[in-house]
């Protein structure tokens, strides 16, 4: 049994003390003094408004910044180009990478505990902003500070892309502003042009429309096509599956797939609350109302004719699903592209594949009354400076911030790893306007029109729920969904098991 | 006196003997008469270290257990006992503790049948080195990796296992981590590959202590070999194997390294373990509260199941098997 | 040794039905067990499209595809040149082993005390230390990082060290006090006798001890190499380990399997021989020094 003294002195200090003691115990046993890990050194010069902008960018010259990041092609740019920021500022930047949830867990135990390990942290919008916006620094006073270097373009909800300050900088709160945007996700519609196009006329002569995806296409368009192709396939015919779900084990894009559908039809929410802002004390949810059973079971029918193996891809297998040639469609991120344009590794490169945005409401499904919507949602991942930091570590981060998020920087990475712009007025530098049409030497410019044209914009935007427990209530979702398309439930059972846990949540 | 040099200084240190660890003691070893100061400060290093790292975090979970754990400008509400209560109506605990059974129970069952399986076969085989060096290689292989291995093999797009299930008829396009209903021996079977052969070992060298007396009686009476294995055999190494598999059981709610790699317990909640729920509430939602009392549980029956394992190497009878004495 | 004579006694059907049954059993069951390392290894020299060839399911006459492509070596080169896995490996390295050290160096002290002595609550005492080591690692690590963090060790080797030492510790106590048992105390009395104080008749018995010393360092090497939540929790940023960093290399927007087999290659090719060199004492340690071969 594990030994516990009578009278256990943690009753007499504080948690954090205890704590202490308990750290400063394992310090002293002799093992500190070779620490070489995270640390941030700040050094600075005082500058004025008047001063000139290199003296500026170069008043924290000498110090030492850790940067938390997703391991995503943005970060491995970024890395690229840290010693161009470095002869620019003098301020040396160590990213560290990992997956999201390591990313997750880190900077969640960082800011929560008052730590500034991490001054500069990657900010996605609801596994990490949701839960721990109020843990970040406000950006707001650094933006008007004259004393900063700022970004000419400025950083005003009109510099970006529709809706990407509010997805990934503003939470519950309009007036603080935690994160500038770093790059984004933006879910479209993939499809396999020759695949229809082919089967084309057996389609038309069946189901009276043309075997073809656009802006007007519906849930039922992708349904029908799906039927009709396993069907063809079952009959032995040489087609590939018509579609795949988001239904691996990645909770979050899980909850985004199921999210994109509900919202197209009638905008439905999870919550009556600001779909941007969030709420910290959300109402009863409307899940288990009409609507939501409804659109549970045309989401059921939907995996039936998936590929049969959906409960198996994630995101990111789905993506090889795709590439392999399994599928004939998928709705998919548009930083995808560069992979599915990619001869080496796709069956699916070569003008095979065209984007479209995500499917429309179909309006004989929507019971709530209201509109049939393109809905589409996203990742923003912003840049964000961790609160706890003292005020010159804040106001050095600032300055990486400015630099990660300039429209030049956006430009280079587009061009170089493939990267997913926030910034509009990277649509108006040299050959992405010409990218946009094949042959195209940046393909994810190649998503452009459905997602910066269509898909972003209002109405079509979702953003889902940002409620403190956004993680908890994204497995909720991912599993519930999950056991309602195995059979474990029906939809109703579905949706009243979400209801009644995530109503629990707050 | 140099003693390293001299060899077989006493009989009980011969280089293929020495001795294994219980709680009790063999009596020669024991300084008679001991200067309590000098074996405390030899210990004391090690026993410091220990409670640093144990008992410390240790009072936390429990204190933790108990509140709802704020951060920062937040503080720490009390909240008695709810945390604990709260699991009651907590589905997925329940389910948690459910699949974490029955994960083991058919991990178990497989390990012993194949593994005692091999090791009788092996015990009669020529080949009994190299073979079951080979057998070994699994073990050695990091739960992550063997997790990302796997995860490949059953991938239904290009992984080789999933081909093999499908061309034997096993399963359809549907691999066998998309299907709430086969996922549970997806898992199993990375489990079943690293750890049979743990059991092999553990068996065959039970099988060398079988006395060979009681087999020779047993074939006197004019039973064969079956009878032997069933009559003879089985019964001594009934203890080793009940040390294997206790010792496995606890493994299983040690590493999840895996099964996080391979379903991260889905698909719906079909390979939500405990001790996976338990990430999930710790690390992904940050309730540490709730997730210090679902410890709580795993650990209580941690210990008594350590209290059981201590109790069958304590066993007199058993004792001597285990450690060979019947062979002399 | 004992009962391998024993089957030739008897002549009954039964052991003709297992003489056959035998070699194929443990055939398939070699191959089982072989198999997904030998996938691993081909896949690590294989690029990614060769990587997904697959024949049409149930045509076993294609299995061939399997070995058909122009191996590469790029996945390791890009491993070193490109992820730092150098740096990886000098940190598996240097955590695992200093864990090891650490714990056998402390352990021993330990070990040797306890079983030269006996006081109240002894038993209690032993039973604390190995339940240290059966403790559910999930459940003890968010407390565990709170106060690595406030020794700032979070990150860093020393830290990662420290980290392994937990199971290692409580593991070389367990398994040398076995061994200090077997050790009579009249050795030491002797060499008391002769002139020596208490701490160098220590260090005289510790030659007798010494192949379980070497065999349970090794153990902890491979305890603590293997570990992942240790390494991904204390141990990522600064400290990095192999496995932590395989994990890694699934990537939001891509799977490189053919850089993840390497990965997998490259952190279970030291592990396999070292295990087998102290094949003897595997037993033994896997089970707490319960059963000994």
């Amino acid at each position: 049994m594990f030994y516990v003294p009578k009278k256990a002195i943690y009753k007499a200090v504080s948690r954090r003390k205890f704590l202490e003691l308990g750290g400063g115990g394992i310090a002293s046993l002799g093992v500190g003094s070779l620490v070489v890990g995270l640390s941030t050194v700040i050094t600075r010069r005082s500058v004025q408004a008047a001063s000139s902008d290199d003296a500026k960018w170069r008043q924290y010259e000498g110090s030492k910044l850790v940067f938390m990041s997703e391991n995503t092609p943005p970060s491995f740019a970024i890395r690229d180009k840290i010693k161009d920021f470095y002869d620019l500022t003098g301020i040396e930047i160590e990213i560290i990478t990992d997956g999201l949830p390591s990313v997750q867990q880190k900077v969640g135990i960082d800011l929560q505990s008052g730590n500034s390990d991490f001054p500069i942290s990657y900010v996605q919008d609801k596994p990490i902003g949701a839960p721990f916006a109020d843990y970040y620094a406000d950006l707001t006073p650094m933006i008007g500070d004259d004393t900063l270097p700022q970004d000419p373009e400025g950083y005003g909800d009109g510099v970006w892309f529709e809706n990407f300050l509010d997805a990934c900088g503003r939470f519950y709160d309009r007036d603080r502003l935690i994160a500038l945007p770093y790059d984004a996700a933006v879910a479209c519609t993939f499809y396999r042009q020759d695949i229809y196009e082919e089967n084309s006329k057996d389609f038309e002569a069946e189901y009276g429309y043309r075997m073809e995806f656009n802006e007007d296409s519906t849930w039922k368009t992708v349904y029908d096509f799906a039927e009709f192709l396993k069907r063809k396939r079952d009959g032995g015919a040489d087609v590939p599956y018509g579609y795949a779900q988001h239904q691996g084990s990645f909770a979050w894009t899980t909850q985004l797939d199921v999210q994109r559908m509900f919202f197209a039809h009638g905008r439905w929410l999870d919550w009556e609350i600001d779909d941007k802002l969030g709420s910290k004390s959300p109402p009863p949810s409307n899940w288990g109302d009409e609507q939501s059973v409804l659109l549970m079971q045309k989401f059921k029918e939907q995996a039936d004719v998936s590929h049969p193996d959906n409960l198996a891809n994630g995101t990111l297998e789905l993506n090889t699903v795709y590439q392999s040639g399994s599928i004939a469609m998928q709705v998919q991120y548009h930083e995808f592209a560069a992979s599915i344009e990619d001869e080496t590794t796709s069956k699916a490169a070569g003008g095979r594949t065209a984007y479209a945005p995500c499917p429309k409401g179909e309006p004989s499904w929507i019971t709530n009354g209201g509109p049939s919507v393109n809905g589409t949602n996203c990742g923003v991942g912003g840049v964000g400076i961790n609160g706890n930091a003292s005020e010159d570590v804040k106001r050095a981060a600032y300055i990486f911030c400015v630099y990660a998020t300039t429209g030049k920087l956006q430009y280079d990475v587009l061009t170089g790893l493939g990267g997913t712009p926030t910034r509009k007025s990277v649509m108006d530098m040299p050959g992405v306007a010409e990218a946009r049409q094949r042959p195209s030497d940046m393909p994810n410019a190649l998503t452009f029109d459905a997602v910066y044209d269509i898909g972003i914009k209002d109405p079509n935007f979702v953003l889902g729920p940002k409620v403190p427990e956004a993680n908890e209530y994204h497995n909720i979702l991912a599993a519930e969904t999950q056991r309602c398309l195995s059979e474990e439930t029906t939809p109703e059972e579905a949706c009243n098991s979400i209801k009644s846990q995530i109503d629990n949540l707050h | 006196m140099t003693i390293g040099s001299e060899k077989n200084i006493h009989p009980a240190l011969s280089d293929q003997d020495w001795g294994y660890a219980t709680i009790s003691q063999t009596p020669t070893s024991v300084n008679p008469n001991p200067k309590k100061w000098f074996y405390f400060y030899l210990a004391a290093p090690a026993i410091i270290l220990l409670a640093a790292i144990t008992i410390y975090p240790f009072f936390w979970l429990i204190y933790m257990s108990f509140h709802k754990v704020g951060f920062g400008a937040v503080s720490d509400v009390f909240v008695g006992l709810k945390n604990f209560s709260r699991l009651f109506s907590d589905a997925k605990f329940i389910a948690g503790w459910g699949l974490l059974l029955k994960y083991s129970a058919i991990c178990l069952t497989i390990q012993v049948l194949v593994g005692v399986a091999l090791a009788v076969v092996l015990n009669n085989s020529r080949y009994e080195k190299p073979l079951i060096t080979m057998f070994l290689m699994p073990m050695m292989v990091s739960p992550v990796v063997a997790g990302l291995l796997f995860y490949y093999l059953y991938n239904g797009t290009f992984g080789w296992y999933h081909w093999i299930f499908q061309s034997l008829g096993i399963l359809g396009e549907t691999s066998i981590l998309g299907n709430s209903s086969t996922a549970l021996y997806g898992i199993i079977l990375v489990d079943v590959w690293q750890w049979t052969p743990l059991i092999t070992l553990i068996t065959l060298a039970g099988l060398k202590r079988v006395p060979q007396d009681q087999l020779e009686a047993n074939m006197v009476d004019g039973a064969g070999s079956i009878s032997n294995f069933f009559h003879i055999s089985l019964p001594n190494i009934y203890p080793f194997l009940l040390i294997a598999i206790l010792l496995r059981f606890m493994d299983n709610f040690r590493f999840i390294d895996a099964i996080l790699v391979l379903t991260g317990g889905g698909p719906g909640n079909s390979t939500r373990l405990l001790p996976v729920y338990l990430f999930d509430v710790s690390f992904q939602f940050f309730k540490l509260g709730r997730g210090a009392a679902i410890a709580i549980s795993l650990l209580i029956v941690t210990i008594i199941l350590g209290m059981i394992l201590v109790r069958v190497l304590e066993d007199p009878a058993r004792k001597s098997t285990l450690a060979g004495d019947s062979d002399s | 040794m004992a009962s391998r004579e024993l089957i030739s006694y008897d002549t009954g059907a039964t052991v003709k039905i297992l003489k056959w049954v035998s070699p194929v059993f443990l055939g398939a069951y070699l191959i089982w067990a072989l198999l997904p390392l030998f996938i691993m290894l081909m896949a690590s020299f294989k690029d990614l499209l060769d990587a997904f060839t697959l024949p049409k399911p149930g045509q076993w006459g294609d299995v061939g595809v399997f070995f058909d492509f122009s191996p590469t070596i790029t996945h390791y080169i890009a491993l070193f040149a490109e992820n730092n896995f150098g740096t990886y490996l000098f940190n598996s390295l240097v955590a695992s082993v200093g864990s090891a050290m650490i714990a056998v160096t402390l352990g021993s002290m330990c070990a040797y005390s306890l079983s030269r002595t006996e006081f109240r609550g002894k038993k209690d005492l032993l039973f604390w230390i190995i339940s240290t080591r059966m403790a559910p690692i999930v459940a003890v690590i968010v407390p565990l990082y709170a106060i690595f963090r406030s020794a700032d060790l979070v990150g860093t080797l020393p830290g990662l060290i420290l980290a392994f030492t937990t199971f290692n510790l409580p593991f070389a106590i367990w398994m040398l006090k076995g061994f200090f048992d077997g050790v009579p105390y009249a050795i030491e009395e002797a060499a008391q006798v002769d002139g020596n104080n208490r701490f160098q008749a220590f260090l005289m018995i510790l030659p007798l001890v010494a192949p379980g010393i070497g065999a349970f360092v090794i153990l902890c090497i491979l305890f603590a190499w293997n570990d992942f939540l240790f390494a991904t929790i204390i141990g990522s940023g600064g400290a990095k380990t192999l496995p932590a960093a395989t994990k890694e290399l699934v990537q939001p927007q891509n799977i490189d399997w053919g850089k993840i087999m390497a990965a997998g290659v490259v952190t279970t090719a030291p592990m396999i021989p070292l295990g087998l060199l102290v094949r003897r004492y595997l037993v033994a340690g896997l089970t707490m020094g319960a059963v000994k071969e």
